[in-house]
């Protein structure tokens, strides 16, 4: 090899190569960098549409309540009683009173009251998060122009009203509290049932079943089913949940139903159906979990007299249940964002009242939303906005839980 | 690391020890041939003759051990060159047991007592330095001694010495009166057996040397009396 | 072979043939463990060594393909009687992995489970919990280097230890006989030497049977040695079951000889 004057070449093909790497490795930067960006627009849109200036006009001026300079908030009581009764209809405040006396109703309230019945604000015009930093003058030029009596606002859109109030005609009034009601309890009936079910069947086919056609066939059609369209489901949800089953999920058999739920379209029918949606992929998850467990686990139980149960139970659950949670919560993700299904099923679209159980007519958020991002007011898109905004939220806190439960057992 | 071979070790010293046991017996038994040539008792004699067949089934026991270690256990370094030394060395143990049962076997053939009575005393005395001699390889042995070990084959000389005194004279006693010639030739034996014991204690301590240190070579350098052809 | 005295017999297999579906991995067997020894499995691989020592307490069932035929006999009973528990057969004989497989649980936790689904309960007369897991840690020869973090993870030790750990786990069950399926294949040279010795101890107590594709370690560790090999049909049979000294200095079949002498498999 060391003859003399021989000098190996290494480096032959090494520029080449080297720039090669380079291209690639800037194209998959490049990728990377559009995901990013999109990202960021989505976010970005979904801010500069819940934040920003808004011209609110009242129908009747302020100034004819109170006296220049002064607010509503420094009147008591019974002064804001009597400015009810004398611009109220007398029908209107007699229906007022009989939901709650107004002597036992807060002050803070009685401003509300006030400010919503009397003074009756109405948008006017609504600005972009964008502009109103940016051309902040211009704006208040064009609102004094515009809307000389209107009052010029820096709202988000995202606030506690915003969960605290059902849905109303009335955009300034506008809530998510029955949408995201709805939503919880549909996903705690699809995490209730979905669950046990999935892992339980996971279980089987990994643990227990033998490798026979019949198994294998359950086995693919589980796999297709997970790429099955939701509208399926919730096809399959309205005839057998709303239609077949509908004395059980209308809550008639147990006397529990609610006016409008006779019909069998409540959150039983719902969460049963999102429950349907994502249990092929949590059986998968929990497949894929629970084959990762290393099988010298099994046969070190096995070697020492547990039974398959006590295997089972003691080893090879709790080392594959950071997958089988980390999978579960993905797929929780996935109905908590579903509409499709939802729409089949039978969600109301317009619903001002609180859930109060599983029998009970409902909306969610994604419905919710996608109602009022149909409606031509271009005020109702800064709300949808700001919902998408809390729908995401949502979305993110389920996530870093699976992560933060997956950690939790890692250890 | 403190157990990883708890049980090869005890079989090493097992090995050790049925190794001393083995050359108490060899010693014993040319302690005993020398006393039964001096005392002319034929009794103790063929109680030597008879007790070699025990010292070779020890001799063959001990072998079948080592070679079993060595089957079995792959010993490596210190402990091959020790199980090696110990195949050696009671090969030399069973040598010098066969010197003792010669021993007795021509004190069955003596028949000139004052002939015997002459270098008795001298054959006594070659024993006893060719007896310790032994004795100390066992301890250089057992104590891991090297330096103790070089010294020994030392002694050699003064054996050899002595064998050279002896032996010219029971010639001078053989040319005064031809009628001693078959005594004399017999004791010439023993001296003669007495002298390679010494010389056998030589390549047991070599082989000392060698578990201890890897060294392998002849110890006593040229022999300062090399004993005519016969 | 030895004439066995049967009282002397841990186990006693007779005309075992193991199928994996139509294909026979161990024809015609019989061998008679003896108590309290060391016993051997050598021999090349494919040899069904591994398929024999798993078939003796019924572990070769978790494979689905796989059925035996013949009988073992474990305390007086064929443990394929169809009367018989797989589980029962398995506390009270053992076993031990090639890959050390410690539970992700702490050291203690590893001995203290394997005592607690076998029925271990501290009482009077009985030692505690804490007791037991120390008898049985120090049994293993592991008590101390562990006994400063029995609640640290049983893989945090190394690989030599997590072996150990695998034993005190096995010895908790008080099991009656110990299987080792290559117990030292995946460790060094220095641990390999102590899990032999701890065979070597564990002896005086348990009846162990190990299957090792290592020679020397058989010949090292073991009182007794079976040889197995492959016949024409590639089934594994035994060839040769004798002392370990006399297989190994001395044995009966050439097949043998050219196998422990490295000539052959």
């Amino acid at each position: 090899m060391n003859q003399p004057g021989y000098q190996p070449y290494f480096s032959v093909n090494l520029p080449g190569r080297q720039a090669l790497s380079k291209v690639w490795r800037s194209l998959f930067l490049v990728t990377t960098a559009i995901a990013v960006v999109f990202l960021v627009i989505l976010v970005g849109t979904l801010i500069n549409q819940s934040v920003g200036y808004v011209a609110i006009e009242t129908k009747t001026p302020i100034a004819s309540l109170v006296s220049d300079g002064h607010s509503l908030e420094e009147l008591d009581k019974a002064e804001l009683v009597t400015l009810l009764q004398q611009n109220l209809t007398t029908g209107r405040y007699n229906t007022l009173n009989a939901s709650e006396p107004m002597e036992t109703r807060a002050k803070s309230d009685l401003v509300n009251l006030v400010y919503t019945e009397v003074l009756e604000p109405e948008v006017q015009e609504t600005w972009l998060l964008t502009e109103s930093i940016f051309h902040g003058n211009r704006i208040k030029a064009e609102a004094a122009e515009l809307h000389p009596d209107a009052l010029l606002q820096f709202k988000s859109w995202l606030n506690f009203n915003l969960l605290k109030t059902t849905q109303s005609s009335d955009p300034l009034a506008s809530g998510i509290r029955t949408a995201l009601l709805g939503s919880i309890w549909s996903i705690l009936i699809t995490i209730l049932v979905a669950f046990p079910l999935g892992v339980g069947a996971a279980l089987y086919l990994e643990e227990y079943a033998r490798d026979t056609w019949v198994n294998r066939m359950i086995q693919t059609n589980i796999n297709n089913l997970a790429g099955v369209p939701s509208i399926i489901y919730g096809m399959l949800g309205l005839a057998i949940f709303v239609r077949t089953l509908s004395v059980i999920t209308s809550g008639a058999a147990f006397g529990l139903g609610s006016g409008g739920s006779e019909n069998g379209r409540t959150l039983l029918s719902a969460g049963l159906t999102l429950a349907l949606l994502v249990l092929p992929l949590i059986i998968i998850n929990t497949q894929e979990a629970v084959k990762a467990v290393p099988d010298t686990l099994r046969q070190a139980s096995y070697g020492l007299g547990a039974t398959q149960w006590q295997t089972i139970w003691y080893h090879v659950l709790p080392n594959a249940m950071p997958g089988i949670l980390t999978g579960t919560i993905l797929a929780i993700s996935r109905a908590i964002g579903e509409t499709a299904p939802l729409v089949v099923v039978g969600a109301a679209t317009y619903i001002t009242f609180d859930p109060n159980n599983v029998f009970s007519r409902f909306t969610t958020l994604p419905i919710q939303i996608y109602q009022w991002s149909s409606r031509p007011q271009a005020v109702f898109q800064h709300i949808a906005a700001a919902a998408i905004l809390v729908l995401l939220i949502l979305l993110l806190s389920l996530n870093s839980f699976a992560i933060v439960l997956r950690n939790r057992y890692r250890k | 690391m403190d157990f990883s071979r708890n049980t090869f070790d005890n079989h090493l010293q097992k090995m050790a020890d049925d190794t001393l046991l083995l050359a108490s017996r060899v010693s014993e038994a040319v302690h005993n041939a020398i006393d039964a040539l001096g005392s002319m008792d034929s009794i103790v004699a063929g109680q030597v003759i008879a007790n070699d067949e025990e010292i070779n089934a020890r001799r063959y026991q001990i072998e079948n051990d080592v070679i079993v270690l060595i089957a079995t256990q792959q010993p490596v370094g210190r402990d091959v060159r020790f199980l090696a030394a110990i195949l050696e060395i009671i090969t030399e143990l069973e040598r010098i047991g066969d010197y003792a049962k010669g021993i007795c076997k021509i004190q069955l053939l003596i028949t000139r007592e004052d002939c015997l009575r002459s270098v008795i005393s001298d054959l006594k005395r070659m024993s006893v330095m060719g007896l310790s001699m032994l004795n100390d390889s066992l301890s250089a042995f057992i104590n891991k001694d090297v330096a103790f070990a070089r010294q020994i084959p030392d002694r050699d000389d003064a054996v050899d010495s002595l064998y050279n005194d002896i032996r010219s004279r029971l010639v001078s006693l053989m040319i005064k009166d031809m009628s001693y010639a078959q005594n004399v030739d017999y004791l010439i034996w023993v001296a003669h057996n007495l002298e390679r014991l010494a010389d056998r204690v030589s390549n047991i301590c070599e082989r000392i040397i060698y578990v201890y240190t890897g060294e392998m070579k002849e110890l006593d350098g040229p022999r300062k009396y090399q004993p005519p052809e016969e | 072979m030895d004439s066995p005295n049967n009282s002397e017999n841990a186990i006693e297999v007779s005309g075992l043939n193991i199928y994996y579906d139509k294909f026979r991995a161990v024809k015609n067997v019989s061998i008679a463990i003896k108590q309290k020894k060391v016993t051997a499995f050598i021999g090349p691989s494919g040899c069904g060594k591994s398929t024999m020592l798993r078939s003796l307490n019924r572990m070769n069932e978790l494979i689905p393909s796989c059925h035996t035929e013949g009988k073992v006999d474990f305390l007086g009973q064929d443990i394929y009687a169809p009367n018989v528990d797989p589980v029962e057969v398995r506390k009270r004989i053992g076993m031990v992995f090639q890959k050390p497989n410690p539970f992700p649980k702490s050291i203690y936790e590893n001995v203290a489970w394997s005592a607690r689904i076998n029925g271990f309960k501290p009482g009077l007369g009985r030692p505690s919990m804490d007791e037991w897991v120390e008898i049985c840690l120090r049994k293993a020869a592991l008590w101390d280097e562990v006994k400063d973090k029995l609640h640290q993870s049983g893989l945090s030790i190394s690989g030599g230890q997590q072996q150990r750990l695998c034993i005190a786990r096995t010895i908790a069950v008080q099991p009656q006989i110990i299987l080792m399926d290559e117990p030292a294949s995946a460790l060094d040279p220095i641990a390999t030497l102590k899990i032999e010795e701890l065979m070597r101890e564990l002896a005086d107590e348990y009846t162990i049977i190990v299957v090792t594709h290592n020679m020397q370690q058989a010949a090292r560790a073991s009182d007794y040695t079976a040889f197995f090999t492959m016949d024409e049909d590639r089934s594994g049979i035994l060839v040769e079951y004798d002392k370990t000294e006399k297989l190994y200095t001395n044995p009966s079949d050439s097949k043998t000889e050219a196998y422990i002498s490295g000539r052959f498999g």
